[in-house]
């Protein structure tokens, strides 16, 4: 089409930026999100775009794309100025987004997400089927999605899955830039390398690429430039080679970010949640068995679908389980239920925090203050003096960001979120702690932070359980390690003695004829 | 790494097909595709051939029916739009009373001014989607809301207009109205052929994947450059004027304007578009669907006349079948 001539024809000129940002700054209510951030994107190039949540990278590529008007500063496109007022005017000139929330339409099939938005039409405004047919095929062999049916409904999707899918949008589209805003968070393995692929492919063609992740070893891999945001402000900016990793921690964070070591700690109080012979339906007959220590971290490694979420949800009483018995500080749970768990002092902080933790739509002192309504109300009628008393004391301890307790909580960044949602259990004051995967998607920094806050409550005797995919994390902060495969704990080792690659393989347990890639 | 074999392995169990897997999606694509509510439709038409065979069955009775859901029908295409795109359109029953009054009034027996009249109500009708639109979407009022105003609204004006039936109708568009080939009416002819050219735009053009866009997730579909604004007035505008169109098919089918004609009819294109597998939230539903919700309901009625039982257990049994066919083909996602 026309904008892929478009891109032909700039590769020939590949010395004249594409799209150049000057001096931007943009402000919402409280917060300055972006203050005089330049930006340029040179064709055929991939610029790395890198910094902790809530360093403006997401307003950035909001204000190149249209959805928001910047406050100062402006955009030049092929030299000539360029203001877009919609997300339509940046499509109409080539720039194309790939969001980090998914925009994949759940109610359409695959091929109508795909070209959803630039349909090709026969006269008449007709969707010409055959062509959308034949082009959606390509891009999604491209991506290495073969063997998925173009009308399948996106609602059926897994969520990588729907990601690539988002991707292939961007790629009907023949970009001029395209800009792609974690694409590789929820992707691994060969579905990650055919997207860099793709991506290499395009820049090759001309096209100039804005890659935004977290992941600093994808950024390295892929990028020619990168440049790191900090609080809303450009902190260094360069070609790739001038950059290691850990000089890109430290320019996001701002300081030297000590290497994650695990402490020796001494863990000798009593056992406090014991579990045995606990029976999940469709496990093994002789159940799951642990104990915990007061002041204990109990690690539970294994690979997705081992069953380290939905052990921890059926202590919780989250989930029906068969048979076995949870006991806390030697008191026996007479219910399997979620309230009468919260009554005996076990604390769950979910994986999925927006759907299963927060209610968005609700203030960030409520939420803290949701568990433990008698702390905070008086003959059933809540009283706020008590409910701002509560979250005040709760923001400060775990140093929440947030200017005003009264502001919704969909407001607040991912690593503050997840902060709110642990105020919330420790507000009713927990014996046991279950975290199940508490820094996914939470910038370096907020996890540092968080690593400190789940070790400081443990050392108030809190007896804790944590599951984490991040293998370093896990090791770092547990006293302990089981090992979980199938269903079944297959494995225990102390966290000193516990290597990445041993864990691993006791994970991968006998399977070892599947594609660990 | 690690969530990479796990991850395969959850995908390569979603291609391979179980039996069960099988039917259960055969079950989706029926109620996808707005085919359930037609089942209950064919159930209810043979057990009225065998019980009431001939008067069921006679010229007379089916060309009654058929012309019965013209209006309907009418309103409930305009609906399906307006729901698909995740809207609601409360105000059709008081806009067809309206337009009736005023095709009867104006027309006033005169055979000249049918044309201009008609298209001059179909404006109307227009103008009030596009202030709806325009309320919805610049304005960020809920639809429920605005449309509900705007049945206020409406209801007063033709109040003001008129509280007693008025007008009349020339005899040649009455005589339209009840002319018919055989069993079929017309009228019904036309109103299916305006249905099916609807249903292509639905289905088949890059406005009607807009309107499902919009429906599914506004958001998403500003952020992919659909003119949601657009989208969504246009919606409104064809309810709009096709509830215009159904009022002066009131007026025709009455042979003068009655103040209250139409009352009701919101409510009865609303359950048309659930029966027929519409998703009230947006984004989902067929106009398929829809026209089988219509047969139902006519059928239902007809099959009350039939059986001479009182037309207050009508209301009765509808709202039974109503709920019925939503817990069992409607999906919850």
């Amino acid at each position: 089409m026309l904008n892929g001539e478009q891109a032909q024809a700039s590769s020939g000129r590949a010395d004249r930026p594409l799209l150049v940002a000057h001096a931007i700054s943009k402000s919402f209510p409280g917060v300055r999100a972006l203050r005089e951030v330049s930006l340029t994107c040179m064709p055929g190039r991939v610029h790395g775009l890198v910094g902790g949540n809530g360093a403006g990278k997401s307003t950035l590529v909001s204000i190149v794309t249209g959805v928001q008007e910047p406050d100062a500063g402006r955009l030049v496109l092929d030299g000539e100025p360029f203001a877009p007022r919609s997300p339509h005017d940046a499509l109409a000139v080539g720039i194309a987004a790939v969001y980090q929330e998914l925009t994949v339409l759940p109610n359409l099939s695959v091929i109508d997400n795909v070209f959803l938005g630039q349909e090709p039409c026969l006269p008449g405004l007709v969707v010409d089927r055959g062509a959308e047919r034949v082009r959606a095929r390509r891009v999604l062999d491209e991506l290495g999605l073969s063997g998925l049916s173009l009308d399948r409904e996106a609602s059926e999707l897994s969520v990588a899955e729907r990601q690539l899918v988002e991707i292939a949008r961007a790629l009907v589209r023949d970009a001029r830039l395209l800009i792609l805003d974690e694409p590789s968070a929820v992707l691994a393995g060969p579905e990650l390398e055919s997207l860099f692929g793709s991506v290499r492919r395009l820049a090759s063609q001309g096209v100039a690429i804005l890659f935004i992740s977290h992941r600093l070893s994808d950024v390295m891999d892929l990028c020619d430039e990168i440049t790191v945001l900090r609080d809303g402000q450009v902190v260094s900016s360069g070609p790739v080679a001038e950059y290691t990793p850990s000089r890109m921690i430290r320019d996001m964070s701002g300081r030297e970010l000590a290497e994650l070591t695990s402490v020796e700690r001494e863990v000798g109080g009593e056992a406090v949640l014991e579990v045995d012979g606990l029976l999940l339906p469709g496990t093994e007959p002789d159940g799951i068995s642990l104990q915990v220590r007061a002041g204990e971290i109990l690690g539970l490694a294994g690979l997705i679908g081992a069953g380290r979420s939905r052990l921890l949800r059926a202590i919780a009483g989250a989930e029906r389980v068969h048979g076995g018995t949870i006991a806390v500080r030697g008191r026996r749970l007479r219910r399997n239920s979620i309230r009468s768990a919260k009554r005996y002092g076990i604390a769950l902080i979910p994986e999925d925090r927006a759907t299963e933790g927060l209610i968005l739509k609700m203030s960030v002192s409520s939420n803290i203050t949701l568990a433990v309504p008698r702390l905070v109300a008086r003959f059933g009628v809540l009283v706020r003096r008590l409910e701002q008393a509560v979250a005040r004391r709760a923001i400060s301890s775990l140093s929440i960001k947030v200017s005003d307790p009264s502001r919704t909580v969909r407001n607040l960044s991912g690593g503050n979120q997840q902060k709110v949602v642990l105020a919330r259990w420790l507000a009713s004051e927990p014996a046991v702690l279950l975290l199940d995967e508490p820094t996914r998607g939470i910038d370096v920094g907020t996890k540092a932070e968080l690593y400190e806050i789940i070790r400081d409550l443990s050392r108030t005797g809190i007896a804790t359980i944590l599951v984490s995919s991040d293998l370093p994390e896990l090791l770092a902060l547990s006293d302990r390690v089981l090992v979980m495969s199938g269903g079944r704990v297959v494995a225990e080792t102390d966290a000193g003695r516990a290597t990445e690659e041993r864990v691993l393989a006791l994970a991968l347990g006998h399977d070892g004829d599947r594609e660990a890639a | 790494m690690i969530d990479a074999a796990a991850r395969l392995a959850e995908l390569r169990s979603l291609r391979t097909s179980r039996p069960a897997a099988r039917t259960a999606s055969a079950v989706r694509w029926v109620v996808r595709n707005g085919l359930a509510v037609w089942l209950i439709v064919a159930v209810l038409v043979v057990v009225m051939a065998v019980h009431r065979g001939g008067s069921f069955l006679s010229e007379q009775n089916v060309s009654n029916v058929l012309s019965q859901s013209v209006v309907l029908a009418l309103v409930a295409i305009g609906q399906t739009f307006v729901v698909v795109s995740g809207g609601i359109d409360l105000s059709v029953g008081s806009l067809a009373s309206l337009t009736t009054v005023l095709a009867a009034g104006w027309i006033a027996g005169r055979s000249g001014y049918v044309v201009p009249v008609l298209l001059l109500l179909m404006a109307i009708g227009a103008g009030v989607g596009v202030a709806h639109g325009y309320f919805v979407t610049r304005g960020r009022v809920e639809p429920f809301i605005v449309t509900l105003a705007t049945y206020f609204i409406l209801q007063g004006v033709g109040f003001a207009y008129t509280r007693v039936p008025v007008g009349s109708m020339p005899i040649g568009v009455s005589d339209f109205f009840y002319s018919h080939a055989g069993p079929i009416p017309w009228i019904f002819v036309i109103v299916v052929a305006v249905g099916v050219l609807l249903a292509g735009v639905l289905a088949r053009t890059r406005f009607g994947r807009h309107v499902y866009a919009v429906g599914g997730n506004a958001a998403i579909a500003r952020a992919v450059g659909i003119n949601v604004t657009l989208v969504t007035t246009a919606c409104y505008v064809v309810s709009g004027v096709l509830a215009a169109v159904a009022g002066f098919l009131l007026a025709a089918r009455a042979g003068l304007g009655a103040p209250s004609a139409g009352s009701g009819l919101e409510l009865s294109a609303i359950a048309t578009v659930v029966l027929g597998g519409a998703s009230l939230a947006g984004g989902r539903g067929r106009l398929l669907g829809t026209a089988g919700g219509v047969a139902l309901l006519a059928l239902i009625q007809n099959s009350f006349t039939q059986l001479s039982i009182s037309s207050f257990y009508q209301s009765l049994v509808l709202g039974a079948v109503i709920v019925a066919a939503v817990a069992i083909f409607v999906r919850r996602d």
